[in-house]
Parts: C-alpha cells; structure tokens; sequence
C-alpha cells in the first residue's frame, strides 16, 4: 500500500536535486552563495538572478578572473532553489554560511525575501550584495551587511506623479491600489505624500491580498469613483489579471501604471495588444551609453543574454549582474576575500556597470532615477526621464472598444 | 445603486467560475470519499491543454472544452486504475497524502515541460462585455456562467437519470448492495474520477480565459473548491452552484465594504460559519 508513496517521494527527491545541482568549485575559486526561486510562484522572475549570476561569474572567469592580491582567482557559484520559500531560504543562506562556508552571499528575488535573509547575514557578519528587494524595509534597521542594487520601493512612482503633472490634459483623481508585503506597502507609503505634494486628489487607497486573481470589485469601484488614473502596485501575476479584467469590465482610466510586469517580455507576451498603454517604469535599459568592464555595455549584454537565454533581460536581470560585479569589484578593491574587508569595500564602491554607476548610500541602498515607460504597439517606449519627455506618451487611453 | 449592481454581477459570474471549478471535486469526494487534493492541478493541466489548443491549432477555447475534458477524462481514468484505486479503501489520510503528492508531481512536471511563464488563452472576444445601461456584464466570464449552469443541470439529471449515473449513486450509498446488482466498482470509481478530471479540466480552460495559467495556480484553486464543496455539500451538484454563487458574492461584497485584503478572511469565515452551523450533515462525509 505504501509503495506508491515512497516511489512518488523517490521521483520528488531526486527532481529536487536535480534542480539544486550547480556547478563544481575547485578549492582556491571564491565561492559567492545564494538562495533564489527556481521554482514556486516566484520562479518566473527569480530565472532572471539565477540567468544572471551565471552570466555574470562566466563573463568574469574568462576575463581571467578577480584580482586578489597579487593572484588572480575564480568565481564560482553555489545556488539553492528555495521554492519560493522564505522559510526555507533563509534556512538555506544559514547553511551557505555555516556549513557550505561560501566566501561571499548574493541576494534572493523580492524584498519579503530579502528582508528574512539579510538577518543571516548581517547575524554571521558575511556581506550581501542582492538585487531583488527594493522595499526600503530592508535597508532601515542600520544593518551593516546588506547593500541593494534596486532604487527604493517608496520612490518607484517619483518619475510617474512628476510626469502626471505635465500631461495635458492633467489628470485630478488617483486611484492607489497595492499587494500587503514589505515591496508593496513600501510603494504605497513613498507614494502617499508625492501625490499630495503634486496637488492630486486620491479618491481609493486600497490594499489588497497578494495573489489574488479577482480584481472585478475592485476595478468597478474604480469606475464608480472615477479615478483618471490608476497606480497599481504588485505581482505580475496579479497586473495580468487585472489588465485582462479591466477590459472585460470596460474600465479605462485615463492612464494605468503597474510597479511591474511593463518592463518584462513575458508580460507583453501574455497580453498581446492589450499590453498597449500600460505604463511602467525601469531604472534600467540597454543602451550603448551604459559601459562595462565585462560585458563591454549594456546593449551588447543585452544581446548577448538574449542569445544565451532566450529571453529578454529586464531591470531585475541587470541588476543581478551588478550584484555579482560589485562583489567582485569590492575584492579586487579590498585585495582579500575576508568579508568583514569586503563589506568595507563594497561601502566604499564606485564604479561604472551596464547597470548604471554602482555606488552605495549610507543605508546600503543604490539610488537610480526610475525611467517611465509605455507599452507602444507592443513595444517598450522610455516616455519620462529625469530630463522631462523622452518620447510623446499615448494618452489619454482610449475607451476598450474604441483601440 | 449602479456600483451595488455591478459589484452582485460580478460575483454572481465570478461564483459561476468556482462551481464549475468545484463540480468535480465535489462528484469525486462525494462517491469516491477522496478529498483529491490535486484538483487544482488538473484544473491547471486543463488551462495549459486549452491553451494548447489555442495557440498551436487554432481551436476556440470555449470549442475546445468538450476535447480538453476528454483527455483529461483519460487522464483521469488512468490515474484512478493505476494509482488510486490501491486506497480508495484506505484510511482518509493515505488519500490525502496521495493526492498531495500527486498535486505536486504535477505541479514540478508541468513547470518542467511549460516554464514558469505566464499564460493567457486570450482570444478577441474575450474581454468583450455587453452594456446594460451603465452595468457592464464581461462576456466570456457570462459564457463561463452558463456552461457551469449547463454542466451543473446536466450532471443532476445524468446522476438522477441515467443508468450509470444511479450505478454511481448506488456505490457512494452502499458499495455491497451495488456489487449485489451487478456494479462493478473498480470500473465505476476510475468513470467516476475521470468524470471529475474532466470537469476539472473544462474549468481550467475556462479559468484561462478569464485569468491567467502558471504551474502554481493549482493549490489556492484547491483551496477555493474544497471550501465551496463544503459550503454547498456533496448530494447535490446543485449545491456546488450555491456554495459558489454565495463564495462569489460575498468576496465581491467583503471587498466593496470591507477592503479587498478581507476577500479571503469573509470567504473562509463563511465556510467556519456553515461548519459550526450544520455540522451533522458535513462531518459526516469527512468523518
């Protein structure tokens, strides 16, 4: 009677293994550690850091390594799966320290994951260079061993309410709807007192459960109330459905903006042309101007890792890079791969990357102006930069049965 | 007044979508006394099937159902001779334990074999509506309705009327005096769990439609359709409407008038209320 069971457990096990394994290190590599979601419902953005990291570590390898010292020596990676656990990640970076010895630790996706995990590290003093947590959570405990290579959660909709105020005809109500964990609650509190300060009305300001899939409710009361414009902050997962049910339900806001899924391929995949008019915002894009000591800049990496992949790299992807950069970045800097030298080092970093100039504030957070962008006929248009307009937004958006 | 119409139109139609969702786990708990808790991965595995269909030979997904729910029939069918049958003897718990892991083989195979992409089954009419003067009805979520409305009535009279559908009502009564008659139960329970397979499968398409397909969406749909079947009861498909139409309503309601982050805490309050409420009747199916 048991003999399925155990046979289904046996099948179970040894998937799971063959999802953890990584690459073997040899004894004198610097072995840079970390937990990410290669499964669960995580596991579509978390492909971008583990893509990524690799990325990064065979790029710097066949460049010949990092320089220590007078010795030039490996990177190599060990990489847990953490199913989209944050109980078992944190279980996992425990054991990266303590039993794995890892020399150094890369971040988890998402800043729920972050926030657990980086109590690991700061607990055995090992740095952590992750970026996948923009949630300013994070970074507000004064811990010493934590740095991020994502803008701060309460700042993403900084470049969209600046551009709101210049949009003709100016739009009066906002609607703030947002996820219940550490990224999205971040969101909306830095949110909160931009609208104000730009003299905007917020008719709804609501949160909702993550993961939910019926947003009917709350799009009808977006109607009733009608609000011009709709910022929405939370999972992919959720912004596809609620694009999918705004349609269904005839809501078009005179603008919508979503904290995520706008800059990824994916998304656009899955919507089709009802993608069209989303807006979003980007810290990163790939241009030529972003140059790189491996990759050579951020348009060729882009190319490159979509040839590798077969995927586009988005924000998330670059910013994983970065993470496995500034490391190694920090050792040549600090000549040993001593961590409490490193963290010191990384402190101190400033460098130019395809992700932008890495540099670290006092909270060990980067801060990168958010580019804002549209869906344009499928395609990703930058439409708002710190210099004003970049490209002439579609808006307002037209009624569903009038595109 | 407008908002309160639209808000019990919605759920009305979002309760359409969690019976048909519910129909099969509830046939299968009900005769089979298996709580079969990877029926949310077959609803996922009937989303991907349909969105097969679509994106590589073109079939209509609301076309297509009666040929998703085929093969999952199949599959269903397979899964219930080879694999659980060995317990449908057993204790509650090895059932439990079984679908559980059936639940995440598939659940790991599915991301294996699709990715962890995000799917839709997007055709152009699917986020048509129609406009009732200032309420909106979403098309494709009404068409969803109707096929629960017509599945749920069809299986009613197919269990009321039908020569196989009294044999299973027989066996779910009293598995000796059916066997008595000439019921061959082995046969009978892998029809049976085929049946609620392809129901599950026919909701995935449907669910795909109105939302969006990942490997991971299995175990919350689970969770949903076990609290329905509860709601409702198991004796009637019938029930499953109401548990799903009362499910759909107040999670609409708990958002408008409590906050979207109560959807979850009205809809699994309900299902404690009707557990301390009419507790004879429920636990004696789970017992």
């Amino acid at each position: 009677m048991f003999k399925p069971v155990s046979y289904l457990a046996g099948a179970l096990l040894s998937a799971t293994a063959l999802l953890a394994a990584g690459p073997a290190a040899s004894a004198d590599d610097i072995v840079l550690g970390a937990s990410v979601q290669l499964t669960g419902p995580l596991a579509n953005t978390g492909r971008y850091y583990k893509d990524a990291y690799e990325f990064a570590v065979e790029k710097i390898n066949e460049a010949g390594g990092v320089k220590v010292g007078a010795e030039k020596r490996k990177l190599a990676l060990k990489i847990y799966d953490n199913q989209s656990d944050v109980s078992l990640s944190v279980r996992q970076y425990t054991q990266l320290v303590s039993q794995d010895k890892v020399s150094l630790l890369l971040g988890p996706f998402a800043s729920n994951f972050a926030l657990a995990d980086s109590a690991v590290s700061e607990k055995y003093k090992v740095p952590m260079v992750q970026g996948g947590g923009a949630s300013d959570q994070i970074f507000s405990r004064g811990f010493k061993y934590i740095f991020g290579t994502l803008a701060p959660a309460s700042n993403y909709f900084g470049s969209t309410v600046s551009m709101l105020k210049e949009l003709d005809p100016a739009p009066k109500t906002v609607a703030l709807l947002y996820a219940d964990d550490a990224f999205d609650v971040s969101v909306a509190k830095g949110t909160r007192p931009l609208l104000k300060a730009a003299g905007l009305t917020t008719v709804m300001d609501e949160k909702y459960t993550s993961n939910a899939s019926d947003f009917s409710a709350l799009l009808s009361q977006v109607k009733d109330k009608k609000a011009e414009v709709v910022l929405v902050a939370g999972h992919e997962t959720e912004i596809l459905n609620f694009v999918r049910q705004a349609k269904s339900l005839a809501v078009a806001p005179k603008l919508y903006s979503f904290t995520v899924g706008v800059p990824s391929d994916d998304f656009r995949k899955a919507l089709g042309s009802d993608a069209d008019y989303a807006f979003g915002m980007t810290a990163w894009l790939p241009t030529a101007e972003l140059k790189d000591k491996w990759f050579g800049d951020a348009a060729a990496f882009a190319k490159a890792y979509k040839e590798k992949f077969g995927y586009d790299p988005d924000y998330h992807a670059a910013s994983g890079i970065a993470d496995v950069e500034a490391l190694a970045q920090a050792v040549e800097n600090a000549g040993t791969t001593e961590p409490q030298k490193v963290r010191d080092a990384i402190a101190k970093l400033k460098f130019d990357s395809l992700y932008g100039t890495i540099a670290f504030g006092e909270s060990g957070q980067i801060d990168l102006p958010q580019i804002v962008i549209q869906v344009q006929g499928g395609k990703v248009a930058e439409v708002y930069g710190a210099k004003g307009f970049i490209e002439k937004p579609h808006y307002p958006m037209p009624a569903w049965d009038a595109r | 007044m407008d908002l309160l119409t639209q808000i019990l139109i919605n759920g009305v139609l979002l309760g359409g979508l969690y019976a048909i969702m519910a129909l099969g786990l509830a046939l299968v708990w009900g005769v089979l006394n298996i709580v079969n808790l990877a029926h949310g991965a077959f609803i996922m595995l009937g989303a991907y099937l349909a969105w097969h269909l679509y994106t590589y030979l073109g079939i209509d997904p609301f076309l297509g159902l009666p040929l998703t729910a085929i093969i999952m029939f199949g599959l269903g069918y397979v899964v219930q001779r080879g694999l659980l049958n060995l317990i449908v003897r057993a204790p509650m718990f090895n059932t439990l334990l079984i679908t559980f892991g059936i639940e995440v083989v598939l659940t790991y195979l599915a991301q294996l074999a699709f990715s962890a992409d995000y799917r839709t089954i997007n055709p152009p009419y699917a986020g048509n509506s129609i406009a009732l003067g200032p309420v909106v009805v979403p098309l494709a979520r009404l068409m969803a309705f109707g096929i629960a409305i017509a599945l749920t009535v069809g299986m009613w009279v197919f269990l009321l009327r039908t020569r196989l559908g009294r044999a299973i009502r027989a066996t779910a009564q009293n598995l000796v005096a059916a066997r008595l008659y000439g019921v061959e139960p082995r046969h009978l329970y892998a029809v049976t769990f085929g049946i609620g397979i392809a129901l599950a499968g026919a909701a995935g398409g449907l669910y795909g439609t109105v939302s969006q397909i990942n490997p991971y969406i299995g175990a919350a749909l689970t969770a949903k359709c076990f609290a329905i079947a509860i709601i409702g009861g198991l004796e009637n498909p019938l029930g499953v409407i109401v548990g799903g139409l009362v499910l759909g309503v107040i999670e609409s309601l708990a958002v408008l008038y409590i906050g979207a982050t109560f959807a979850d805490v009205a809809s699994f309050g309900v299902l404690v209320l009707v557990l301390i409420v009419r507790p004879s009747g429920l636990l004696g199916k789970t017992a």
